[in-house]
């Protein structure tokens, strides 16, 4: 493993195109983690169709640069803004604006880059151990199996986001709808294509990803009243703090990163949920928990730490089973698709060279995420004064090309539309939208191993509960909605106040 | 009923049509078992996830409606007054006979939205007709101008106008000469 991974450090450093990929890569990931409005994920939507002329390594090492920057960007207009500018920084908030308030903002994005980076290494590290591992586990995998774990990915995901477990899974299934459009897995037949040529081939993956992601926020962004919010300025020597600031840290920053890697490994929730999780129990651990959210160092590692480890926890999956943990790796696993790699158990077996490539990337793009952080951190301030008038309309633009790309026919683009409407009215409508996606890229592998499963079976599904892991996770499946079920149904204690 | 009840409701009975839509069009699936049915074909799934998705959404109507009727009782049975809160902008107060207030909300049209849906529509209509960059320019300058502040407009027009142009053509020769990616050249090939 360790030789794997010094050959693929060998691979990036003797190409300096790697090199320049990795620092664009991270830049970009940084801009738009930074810009509130704009996400990891539309960043990632907007270079992927960049990184079609590339070789494969190069390319998909910019991808996870982007990824990388992407998460840790949105530190800097939760200190300096008071908004976050991903999902994965809104415990940011909580201290880093009182700390920057107090005139403390150096301190704040020093400290905050640098549990980042502790974050993203320790999740790295543990995913360059663990995946291999796993990957070895599950080759050993049949139809049952991958049913049985496409059906709990899915309930998981539809149990976990959003407010309402009908929602998601109704969503998960509207995904799943989609990808039932165009020729049949095993006998390829065609469906839903109402006699329509362009329809066969069905809807592409990326120009699902881009609609939905990218579009729809464009559009949405677009529909909502912009205002010019103030940016707090800051001084910023060597690396923003001292030593006495990380005194009594170091269990704060391991239970961090643990959790954000154990919620990464989840299918749908990332670094999003767990950096408010490893908040709360920052703070309800603390001897002084009242000093939570008046700016305190405590809190800003916590959040930091655990939403970066997610970058690892998500990549776990995406590489043993192919199955995505976040919007971000969904689009990753298109980068994958697209370079003609498929994730699962056998893609270390197949292109280990290129996987150990991408994962001496991470690392190095981590460093390099530190790096334009403490360097270039008036550069990205500055960017973040550009107005929404011309940067969304470029997005829309990339995002076309990357469409029109994909096959060079027009009715991608128009699969753009399609699904940026969808989106739109999902993300109004209250429906989540990660089990959509989920259920669009899982739809086939469903429907190919359970149809593969019962010709095995003779037609019996009772099969599926003589294989113990298959058996294992279709109870974890219904324990999942039963747990989220009894949660979201449960009688609640009417409480009632004599006047 | 309440405007969020209208809306949940809207949104399984969206779930409920597309379902059925969706379970009908599955019956026109051509089947190909030559060895005999030993498990499942084209049409099943389609069809289990159309009939899941009609269970699912009949179960999210009936249990809006429950909830509903629950918040209505809870609401009759207190004896303070309620009061929903709102875009004051887009509210405008009315008074009751009985004394109340009642409040109506203005539906805004979200006019920006919808052009910029128009604006995108014509400029995938165009993109392979009138070509990359003569799309691209029409398009930045549209969406840029649609985005800037009516009473900026006039400061910005010419800064837009020439960036649209300097930009589409950036992206034009970064694109299909760097990354040797085919883009319509339209009218001007």
């Amino acid at each position: 493993m360790l030789q794997m991974l010094l050959q693929g450090f060998g691979t990036v450093f003797t190409a300096p195109i790697n090199i320049l990929m990795i620092v664009i890569g991270t830049t970009v990931g940084i801009v738009f983690g930074a810009l509130p409005g704009l996400t990891t994920v539309a960043g990632l939507s907007m270079f992927l169709p960049i990184t079609y002329a590339m070789a494969s390594g190069t390319g998909l090492s910019m991808l996870t640069a982007i990824y990388i920057g992407g998460m840790s960007g949105g530190l800097i207009s939760a200190i300096l803004l008071n908004i976050p500018g991903t999902p994965s920084s809104i415990a940011t908030c909580f201290d880093g604006s009182p700390m920057a308030r107090r005139g403390e903002a150096g301190k704040a994005l020093g400290l905050a880059v640098f549990a980042s980076v502790l974050g993203t290494i320790i999740s790295l590290v543990l995913m360059i151990v663990l995946s291999p591992t796993l990957a070895n586990l599950t080759i050993k995998f049949g139809p049952w199996e991958y049913f049985s774990v496409t059906v709990f990915a899915l309930t998981l995901i539809a149990s976990l986001t959003g407010k309402s477990i009908i929602k998601g899974l109704l969503s998960a299934l509207f995904g799943m709808m989609f990808a039932t459009v165009g020729l049949s897995p095993i006998d390829s037949a065609k469906r839903y294509t109402f006699g329509s040529l362009q329809l066969t081939s069905g809807f592409n993956l990326l120009a699902v990803l881009v609609g939905l992601y990218a579009i729809s926020e464009v559009l949405n962004t677009a529909g909502t009243e912009q205002h010019d919010a103030e940016i707090r300025d800051y001084k910023m020597r060597g690396l923003g703090f001292g030593l006495s600031d990380l005194k009594g840290q170091g269990f704060n920053i391991i239970r961090s990163a643990l959790i954000g890697l154990g919620i990464g490994i989840l299918p749908g929730i990332g670094g999003s949920t767990s950096n408010i999780i490893a908040y709360s129990i920052a703070k309800t651990s603390s001897k002084y928990p009242e000093k939570f959210g008046t700016g305190i160092p405590d809190g800003i590692i916590a959040s930091e730490t655990s939403n970066n480890a997610s970058i690892g926890g998500a990549m776990i999956p995406l590489l043993t089973l192919g199955i995505p943990g976040d919007g971000a790796t969904a689009i990753l696993l298109g980068g994958f698709m697209l370079h003609g790699m498929q994730p699962g158990p056998l893609l270390f077996q197949t292109n280990g060279a290129t996987v150990y490539q991408i994962f001496a990337s991470m690392i190095l793009a981590t460093l390099v995420m530190a790096l334009v952080m403490y360097i270039g951190m008036r550069g990205i301030v500055k960017i973040l004064k550009v107005p929404a008038n011309i940067l969304l309309p470029l997005i829309v633009i990339l995002c076309s090309i990357g469409a029109f790309a994909l096959n060079n026919r027009v009715f991608d683009m128009w699969g753009l539309i399609l699904f940026g409407v969808i989106g739109l009215a999902m993300s109004k409508a209250g429906v989540p939208a990660p089990p959509f996606i989920l259920g669009f890229i899982l739809e086939s592998e469903f429907e190919t191993n359970l149809r593969r499963g019962l010709e095995y079976a003779n037609g019996n599904f009772f099969e599926v509960f003589n294989r113990p892991i298959s058996a294992t996770f279709l109870v974890l499946a219904v324990v999942s909605l039963a747990a989220t079920l009894y949660k979201q149904y449960r009688p609640r204690k009417v409480v009632t106040e004599e006047v | 009923m309440n405007k969020a009840t209208k809306k949940e409701l809207g949104i399984g009975v969206f779930f409920a049509l597309l379902s059925i839509f969706y379970i009908v069009a599955s019956r026109s699936i051509s089947t190909f078992t030559p060895f005999g049915n030993r498990g499942l074909d084209s049409r099943s799934i389609p069809a289990m996830i159309g009939w899941l998705s009609m269970a699912l959404s009949v179960t999210y109507i009936v249990t809006t409606l429950i909830s509903a009727r629950r918040q209505l009782a809870s609401q009759q049975n207190s004896l303070e007054s309620t009061a929903e809160v709102c875009d004051p902008d887009n509210v405008i107060c009315i008074e009751d006979p009985s004394g109340a207030k009642r409040v109506k909300v203005l539906e805004v049209l979200p006019t920006k939205l919808l052009l910029s849906l128009i604006f995108l529509f014509f400029y995938f209509f165009f993109y392979q007709r009138a070509g990359f960059i003569l799309s691209s320019v029409g398009y930045l300058i549209a969406q840029s101008f649609l985005l800037t502040e009516k009473d900026k407009r006039k400061r910005w027009a010419l800064f837009l106008i020439l960036f649209s142009i300097v930009s589409t053509l950036i992206i034009y020769f970064v694109f299909t000469k760097y990354f040797t990616l085919f883009l319509p050249k339209g009218i001007l090939g």
